[in-house]
C-alpha cells in the first residue's frame, strides 16, 4: 500500500530513487519473520567483522538468497557451520537501501544434524510411497537392447568409467550420451534435474542411468531429494539408479525403474552380453535346424510309407488282376464251347449211325435193289408199272436203267 | 505344381483317403485308374513340398556358412 501523500508516478513527475527504495523496503519488510530451510552454498566470516554473510541455497532448485547474521547468532546455533550444510534459520527479509540489495537477516540459525536429516528423509519416503511414486506397477522396463543410453554422472568419475567400460565390454556397439553434473553439494540436484529433462527430451535415448560411486550419507543426500525423485518419476524414459552405497538406500533407488547396486551392475542390467547372446542364438539356431530337419524326415518317412503301399507302388496289379480275370473268363468260355462242340460232335456221330442204320445201303449190299419209276415212285407191286415203262434200278454199287417187258396188268 | 493352393497337409490327407479307397477296392477300372493317377499326383505334390522345404533349409545353411 502506497503512502497516501505520495502522488502517482508519471513521466512528468517520476519518483526519485529514494522514494522507490523506501517503498521497496516497506514492501519487503511486510513478509515479516519466517523460518527458512536451506543449504549453505557459501559462508564468509571476515576476521574482526561481527556480520557474517551466507549464501543460502534451495536444495532442489537453482535459487539462492543472501543471509546476513551476527557472528554470535552463528556461534550459538551453528558454530561449525560449513558449506554444504543444511540449516534452518529464523529470518526477516531486509532491503539494503544503500545498494538496492535484498538479504535475509537471521536472528537464529540451527544446523540440521544428520539424525534429523535422516528422519526427514524417512518422512519424505513415506510421503512419496503414499503418493505411489515407488509403486511397482508404475515401473517401466528398459528395452532389452537400448538404442542410446543417457548417463548422468560426475565428470571423469569412477562411476562414469565403470558404466562406460562395462557396457562396452558387454556390447561393443553401445552408444552413450553422457551429461556430467555435480553429484554432491548444493548444485547437484538442480543439475541432475536439468540433465534428466534434457535426456528425457531426447528421443534417441531409451534409458537413463544416474550413476555415482559410494560416499558418506551426507554426500549421497542429493539422491534422496524430493525434487529429483519427482523428476525421475515424471520421466517418460526408464531411469536406472546406480548409486554405490552400503547401508542407507537413497530414495532415488525406490523411485527409479531399475535399481542397480553399483555403476558396474547398471551396465550389466542395461545392455546384454554380446558373447552370451551370440551363443544363445547359435544354440537356438541348432535346435531350430534339428526340429525342422526332424519334421521333414518324419514327413518323408510317412510319404514313403504311403507310396510303398501296394496300391500305389504296384499299380500294374490293378490291371494284372483284371487281365487274369479276363483270361480266366476266356478260358471258361473256351472250355464251355469245347464242351458244347464235343457234345454236338457225339450227337452227330450218334445220329449219323442211326441214319446209317436206317439207310437201305446195307440191304442193297446184300444184293437187293430198289426199283423206281421215272417219277421216282418206288415200285412195290407189278401193278405199279405198265409194259414199256422206263425203270431205274438202284444197286449197292450204282444205278442202271431197265424197261418193263411184260406186265401182268 | 498344378495345384499350388494345396498345402502339404491337405495333399497328405487326400492321399491317405485315396489309398484307403484304392485298398478297399470295388470301383470300376476307370475309377480305380483315376484314383491311382490322383494318388500319384498328390504324392508328387507332397514330395515337392518336402523337397522345397529341404532346399530352403539347405540354402539357409549355406548362406550362414558363407556369411
Amino acid at each position: 500500500m502506497t503512502q497516501p501523500e505520495t502522488p502517482k508516478s508519471t513521466p512528468e513527475e517520476p519518483w526519485p530513487v529514494r522514494v522507490v527504495s523506501q517503498k521497496i523496503g516497506s514492501w519487503v519488510s511486510k513478509l515479516g519473520w519466517v523460518w527458512v530451510d536451506g543449504q549453505v552454498a557459501q559462508i564468509s566470516r571476515r576476521p574482526g567483522a561481527s556480520t557474517v554473510f551466507l549464501t543460502l541455497r534451495d536444495p532442489s532448485a537453482d535459487l539462492s538468497l543472501t543471509v546476513t547474521t551476527n557472528r554470535d547468532v552463528l556461534d550459538i546455533g551453528a558454530p561449525e557451520l560449513d558449506e554444504g550444510a543444511r540449516v534452518v534459520l529464523h529470518a526477516k527479509p531486509e532491503f539494503y537501501a544503500a545498494r538496492g540489495t535484498l538479504s535475509l537477516r537471521a536472528d537464529e540459525i540451527r544446523q540440521v544434524g544428520l539424525g534429523e536429516l535422516l528422519a526427514r528423509l524417512e518422512k519424505l519416503k513415506k510421503l512419496l510411497a503414499a503418493e505411489g511414486l515407488f509403486a511397482r506397477e508404475r515401473k517401466r522396463r528398459p528395452p532389452f537392447l537400448p538404442g542410446r543410453i543417457g548417463l548422468i554422472t560426475g565428470r571423469s568419475s569412477a562411476a562414469e568409467r565403470d558404466v562406460l567400460t562395462n557396457a562396452r565390454r558387454r556390447w561393443p556397439a553401445v552408444e552413450f550420451r553422457v551429461v556430467n553434473v555435480a553429484v554432491q553439494g548444493p548444485s547437484a540436484v538442480p543439475q541432475m534435474v536439468d540433465a534428466l529433462k534434457v535426456l528425457d527430451g531426447d528421443d534417441t535415448i531409451d534409458v537413463i542411468i544416474i550413476a555415482r560411486g559410494g560416499g558418506s550419507v551426507e554426500d549421497l543426500l542429493p539422491f534422496s531429494d524430493e525434487a529429483l525423485c519427482r523428476a525421475v518419476f515424471d520421466c517418460r524414459t526408464p531411469v536406472v539408479s546406480a548409486i554405490g552405497h552400503e547401508t542407507d538406500i537413497p530414495l532415488l533407488d525406490y523411485v527409479a525403474d531399475v535399481r542397480a547396486s553399483t555403476p558396474t551392475d547398471a551396465a550389466k542390467r542395461i545392455v546384454p552380453d554380446l558373447a552370451e547372446e551370440t551363443r544363445l542364438i547359435g544354440l537356438a539356431r541348432q535346435r531350430l535346424g534339428r526340429a525342422v530337419t526332424g519334421l521333414l524326415d518324419r514327413e518323408q518317412h510317412r510319404l514313403d510309407a504311403v507310396r510303398s503301399r501296394p496300391v500305389l507302388a504296384r499299380p500294374q496289379v490293378m490291371i494284372e488282376q483284371r487281365a487274369t480275370e479276363v483270361v480266366a473268363l476266356r478260358d471258361r468260355a473256351a472250355r464251355c464251347l469245347d464242351h458244347k462242340l464235343a457234345a454236338a460232335a457225339g450227337d452227330l456221330r450218334h445220329t449219323l449211325a442211326r441214319l446209317r442204320a436206317l439207310s437201305p445201303a446195307a440191304t442193297l449190299e446184300r444184293g437187293y435193289a430198289i426199283v423206281q419209276r421215272a417219277d421216282g415212285h418206288v415200285v412195290r407191286s407189278p401193278a405199279d408199272v405198265a409194259k414199256g415203262d422206263e425203270l431205274r434200278v438202284r444197286l449197292a454199287a450204282g444205278d442202271l436203267s431197265a424197261a418193263v417187258t411184260d406186265s401182268p396188268g | 505344381m498344378n495345384e499350388p493352393q494345396l498345402s502339404y497337409e491337405q495333399a497328405r490327407a487326400e492321399l491317405a483317403s485315396v489309398v484307403e479307397r484304392l485298398e478297399a477296392g470295388g470301383g470300376s477300372l476307370e475309377e480305380s485308374l483315376a484314383l491311382w493317377e490322383r494318388g500319384e499326383q498328390l504324392a508328387d505334390i507332397c514330395q515337392q513340398w518336402l523337397d522345397g522345404a529341404r532346399a530352403r533349409l539347405d540354402a539357409a545353411r549355406a548362406a550362414r556358412e558363407d556369411a
